[in-house]
């Protein structure tokens, strides 16, 4: 069963089709790449199937639900957790706040309930409280717990937008350029973390990334778009040599990753990225043939789907 | 390093337990306070007229700050939900020439907040797709018709001759009608910090901030957008419900035409003058324009004791508007913060930090007026 998929997704703006017929899969516990040049559509794919636009053609499935007109808020509650291009958090508040509200479905208690002020809130406000500081921890921004974010620089924000979305309890994430304002040694490290977080949390994930060392490093499979179609996909040794896709770089913005891409001798194997102390963070470990059955998998230790939804069932 | 040092300032501030030194100083600071708020009420009865017409303003400004504070949305409507509330409380009660009974009385302020609240939930469902000057719009037309529009029907305005709001006997005095509308501005006080404190009103915030941010954490925005409403149009119902038996009467005289128009405009300066989203700063600057407003006998008694009172007496109405006008004007261009960002250095005093003007979280609710530049 794949977590999300995308069936001959088309959305047009006026004249403009920015996505035009697009057909993608995520199976569980894969983190998969969507590349492509600039303006080729990806985050207007993400906004397709989180709900923010409406596709002008085609479906959105979640774990063979039909979800395509479902609203963003209901997405998030389902479990398909988001992140923005330029930093989606709510700037006047700190960043224990922002990780508080990004619980909001998970509260456990309703609006009445909060008003009244009865003590399940107070109990579960705590409780809360000590996941945010365990995300914060996790993510090693305990230092910025009662900064307004508003003065972080971007790399940071980019982090803790990761622990916000991280706290919607996503059981999918889209991920929308994640390591833009990192440094390659931060990005480095980001990819440690997204492949932790697989391991630890069970997390699915989408992931739109211009870094070819970190696609490299952490994906399953890759997408390539480029002018709202689907130009390539594979693993990702398979699409970074694709001469389509090399073209459509050079035609494009994107020097830097096409340097990357073109002298893998500058770029560390990905294996070295993972400590090697630590085999089964590996992507190699983790990851099972494209198109195998989930048994063949190396299951996340921590959460499965089925806890997922046991817990899901507690917290409301 | 940004990031060590200035969590070591944070925890150099936190110092929560002063000494006995320290205890009396608060001590001393805070006697005039009380002095002014228990004291003069108990020992006048037109300042303790004046004072709980004071905290009726106290309340409509917590029911603004949970409006345009928290959830971002302007009303210049609001005299209509507190119209509604006086009415209602006042021909729910219906006293007649009698003082009511309690258990009716409490049934009226109920049914007041409870019909503002609706009303207020209606102007939200209209008000949920538009915004900014279209929505300002919308709710000063939404006020004036609403108030024009119910608030005249002669069976409820008591066929133009007011409605008879007669005070409970046991709270018929200034003095304790003065302490009814303090308890009345604590139940307001509470639901404020309990929406704050809880996912309602991070949820309200974080649309304000950005309604994609805010339905990407899970939050509802129409939803939620409805509640702000609803929670704050209930706080002006019952605002209205304690202004109807504190001048005993309902007349919709006090809320249509010029007089409504007025009450609105002074609404939502004294939600920016106090500052956005800050619930002290909104109260003390609801208090202010309440001791200033032409009803007040505290501009007067000033102008007196300057030989300007027949100036003051003459222009009182205009007066009250410019100061409203000018500390408006003060605060958008150089005091964004508002009133609560003056008193909060003194208030993190008397919380028991010690008085710095460096104020690490001086930034709150700022965003509320800037805009937010994360699209989808
Ligand atoms: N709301 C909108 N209205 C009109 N056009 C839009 C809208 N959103 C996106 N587009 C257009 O759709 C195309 C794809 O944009 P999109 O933001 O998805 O690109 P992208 O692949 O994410 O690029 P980048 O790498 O720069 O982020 C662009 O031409 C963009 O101008
Ligand atoms: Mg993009």
């Amino acid at each position: 069963m794949s977590v999300l998929e995308v069936r001959d997704l088309t959305i047009k703006f006026g004249g403009l089709t920015a996505i035009d017929g697009l057909n993608l899969r995520v199976d569980e516990w894969e983190i998969v790449g969507l590349m492509g040049p600039n303006g080729a559509g990806k985050t207007t794919a993400f906004n397709c199937i989180t709900g923010f636009y409406k596709p002008t053609h085609g479906t959105v499935y979640y774990r063979d639900r039909e979800v395509t007109k479902l609203p963003p808020h209901r997405k998030a509650a389902l479990g398909i957790g988001r992140t923005f291009q330029n930093v989606g958090m709510v700037k006047s508040e700190t960043a224990l706040e922002n990780l508080l509200t990004a619980q909001h479905t998970r509260a456990g208690y309703g609006s009445l309930q909060a008003i009244a002020g009865v003590s399940t809130v107070r109990q579960r406000e705590k409780e809360l409280t000590a996941h945010a500081e365990a995300i914060l921890d996790l993510l090693g921004l305990a230092d910025i717990r009662d900064r307004r974010i508003g003065a972080l620089p971007y790399g940071t924000l980019k982090l803790l937008e990761l622990g916000c979305a991280l706290a919607t309890d996503p059981d999918v994430l889209l991920l929308d350029e994640p390591s833009s304002g990192m440094g390659p040694e931060e990005s480095d490290q980001l990819g440690e973390r997204l492949l932790n977080l697989r391991q630890e949390l069970g997390v699915t994930m989408l992931l739109i990334e211009h870094h070819v060392p970190l696609v490299t490093a952490v994906c399953d499979y890759v997408y390539v778009l480029n002018f709202g179609k689907l130009l390539a996909e594979g693993d990702p040794d398979h699409v970074r040599n694709h001469p389509e896709v090399v073209a459509a770089y050079l035609g494009g913005e994107a020097p830097d990753a096409l340097a990357q891409t073109e002298t893998p001798e500058d770029e560390p194997p990905a294996d070295e990225i993972a400590p090697a102390d630590a085999p089964v963070q590996r992507k190699s470990a983790a990851r099972a043939p494209r198109k195998a059955t989930g048994a063949t998998k190396k299951a996340p230790a921590k959460k499965t789907p089925a806890k997922r939804a046991a817990a899901r069932k507690e917290a409301s | 390093m940004a990031v060590q040092t200035e969590a070591l300032m944070t925890t150099t501030v936190t110092n929560r337990r002063p000494g006995p030194s320290r205890l009396a100083a608060r001590a001393v600071a805070a006697a005039p306070l009380v002095a002014v708020l228990f004291l003069l009420p108990l020992k006048s009865d037109t300042f303790g007229h004046v004072a709980a017409y004071a905290a009726i303003f106290v309340m409509v400004g917590l029911s603004m700050n949970v409006l345009t504070g928290y959830t971002g949305q302007i009303s210049l409507g609001h005299q209509a939900f507190v119209g509604l509330g006086a009415l209602t409380a006042a021909n729910v009660v219906s006293t007649g020439v009698t003082p009511a009974d309690p258990f009716t009385f409490a049934i009226g302020m109920l049914t007041a907040a409870a019909a503002a609240g609706a009303a207020a939930l209606l102007l939200g469902a209209v008000a949920l797709r538009i915004r900014g000057l279209y929505l300002a719009l919308v709710t000063l037309v939404f006020g004036s018709v609403f108030a024009d529009a119910i608030f005249t029907l002669p069976s409820l305005n008591g066929h133009e001759a007011g409605v008879s709001a007669y005070r409970p006997t046991f709270i018929s005095s200034e003095y304790r009608y003065y302490l009814f509308a303090l308890a009345m501005v604590a139940i307001c006080y509470y639901i404020d910090v309990r929406v704050r404190k809880s996912k309602v009103g991070r949820g309200l915030v974080a649309l304000r901030d950005n309604e994609l941010v805010a339905a990407a954490f899970g939050v509802d925005v129409l939803r939620y957008k409805l509640l702000g409403f609803t929670i704050s149009g209930a706080m002006a119902g019952l605002a209205g419900g304690v202004f109807a038996f504190w001048s005993q009467e309902f007349s919709d005289k006090d809320f249509t035409a010029i007089a409504g128009f007025n009450l609105a405009l002074t609404f939502v300066v004294v939600v920016v003058v106090g500052g956005l989203a800050n619930r002290g700063g909104v109260m003390g600057a609801g208090a202010f324009f309440a001791l200033v407003s032409p009803i007040s006998p505290l501009l007067q008694w000033v102008a007196d004791k300057t030989h300007w009172g027949t100036y003051y007496g003459n222009n009182k109405f205009y007066i009250a508007n410019v100061i409203g006008a000018v500390l408006l004007l003060q605060t958008v261009i150089l005091n964004p913060g508002g009133l609560g960002q003056v008193i909060r250095p003194f208030a993190r005093w008397f919380a028991g930090h010690p008085f710095t003007l460096h104020d690490p979280d001086g930034d709150a609710g700022v965003g509320a007026m800037e805009g937010s530049s994360v699209r989808a």
